[in-house]
């Protein structure tokens, strides 16, 4: 049913599908595939609405050009939802703003400005979009909200429970992987299902944790590797949700059970929870990361952190399961630094050793 | 009535379940309960509604009830109003385990 629509709206254009931004489906007949279709249908249907919702937005923004900012000046603006779930909430820090004294804001603040640095100074891209699209951030939203996403548009920052969990803004790398989920969405737009949508998480927890690592001048081997340190409360037995040094061994508490990310990917989450373990399998790449960054040596944004953002920026296909993205980031440390040189040899081998090549 | 619940995703990718049986509830709890299933229609809830956000919390719901038994799939960021108090009301239930 669903593919006989497709086809047939294609049939009528005489043109063959090539990608959801040069070739944009009718709304309608992406929400039909968001009803009836499978859930990798389901993720890649969505993804494309809200990609082309997206490129309306930008065309908008280039006629507000007060909204983008040129390169290497931020535009940060923080929002409070004062513990409601509208967004973006009250305007309470504008950039250039002084801290406010509210942690939360200032974290979020300071966190997208670190974020924007790395990016900007690291890798030369101008803001999420590299146009200079505008940071906007929420804090305080919900009630006692457990966690942090991106919505999109903009980040979003609950309080935690206060027994559980922390404010999701006390630890920066959360704020890293928040913006680059924006960056991801722009550049190799992973679908948010299966593989794919745990590479997506594990890019985001890749340039999160570099964020925290050049704010505190770490070296890969100086570097705790962990994800949300800081964000479990004193009561709960763990370091932090996620290490990527080591998946599977972040917390071990009898309220929060064990964390269930594998190490190798013999062990890979097969399950439909958590849109087929996007949270959980991207253990396994995130060790690879690791382990290349490792063996290099050095500051890991400087070699490991460049081949995996020029993948993501200019190789990667949002339908990219976990051995296309192998591939492809053995294929661009060769361009980069050589043919067989040490740091393609270590990207290969961080890859053999979580079992995917 | 019985409801098995679980919230998976979210930044931190927990995974929480419960298994709630209104036979083991006191009788407000109970009835309480029942009025939050019929007043989301939750019978004839879409087995999926979804719409994956990044970072986004994932619940996944059955319920069985004289014979009939539904399941619904629903990501936090369409989950429809109706339903959301049942929601609340797992979650809480989740956690005094």
């Amino acid at each position: 049913m669903v593919s006989r629509h497709i086809s047939g709206w294609l049939g009528a254009h005489k043109q063959p599908y090539r990608c959801p931004i040069c070739c944009i489906l009718p709304p309608y007949i992406l929400g039909e595939v968001i009803k009836n279709g499978n859930a990798e249908q389901r993720a890649w249907a969505f993804q494309t609405l809200t990609t082309s919702e997206q490129f309306r937005g930008r065309r908008e923004a280039v006629g507000r050009i007060n909204f983008a900012s040129p390169a290497g000046s931020k535009l940060r603006t923080i929002y409070d939802a004062k513990s409601s779930e509208t967004l973006p909430g009250t305007l309470v820090r504008r950039e250039g703003d002084p801290a406010t004294g509210d942690l939360a804001v200032d974290e979020a603040y300071d966190g997208a400005g670190a974020t924007y640095d790395l990016y900007y100074e690291v890798f030369e891209r101008n803001s999420i979009d590299d146009r200079g699209l505008r940071l906007d951030s929420t804090v305080h939203y919900g009630d006692k909200y457990d966690n942090a996403f991106w919505n999109g548009d903009q980040m979003v920052y609950g309080d935690g429970d206060g027994e559980l969990f922390e404010r999701f803004t006390k630890s920066i790398d959360v704020i890293g992987h928040e913006l680059t989920h924006g960056v991801t969405q722009y550049e190799a737009n992973l679908i948010y299902y299966g593989e794919s949508g745990a590479l997506n998480e594990s890019f985001s927890d890749v340039f999160g944790t570099l964020v925290k690592q050049r704010s505190l001048n770490q070296t890969a081997d100086q570097a705790d590797w962990l994800i949300g340190a800081g964000l479990l409360s004193s009561k709960v037995q763990g370091v932090a949700l996620r290490s990527m040094k080591d998946p599977g061994t972040a917390y071990d508490d009898p309220v929060l059970g064990k964390d269930p990310q594998p190490a190798h990917y013999k062990n890979l989450y097969k399950g439909p929870a958590d849109n087929g373990g996007v949270h959980i399998n991207s253990g396994i790449a995130n060790r690879a990361f690791y382990l290349a960054a490792t063996e290099i040596g050095g500051y890991a944004w400087e070699k490991a952190g460049k081949i995996w953002y020029i993948a993501l920026r200019d190789r990667l296909r949002s339908r990219a399961n976990f051995k296309r993205a192998a591939n492809t980031l053995v294929t661009v440390a060769g361009e980069l630094y050589g043919q067989n040189s040490v740091e393609q040899a270590a990207v290969r081998k961080g890859w053999q050793t979580v079992g995917v090549l | 009535m019985q409801i098995s619940f679980e919230r998976s995703g979210g930044f931190a990718g927990m995974v929480m379940a419960t298994d709630v049986d209104t036979a083991n509830l006191p009788s407000e709890d109970a009835k309480h309960l029942r009025t939050l299933v019929e007043a989301a229609d939750f019978f004839r809830l879409p087995t999926t509604i979804a719409a994956a956000q990044p970072d986004r919390f994932q619940y996944q719901i059955t319920v069985t009830d004289a014979g009939k038994v539904h399941s619904v799939s629903v990501d936090e960021s369409v989950m429809p109003g109706t339903l959301r108090p049942l929601v609340d009301w797992l979650i809480q239930a989740t956690r005094q385990r």
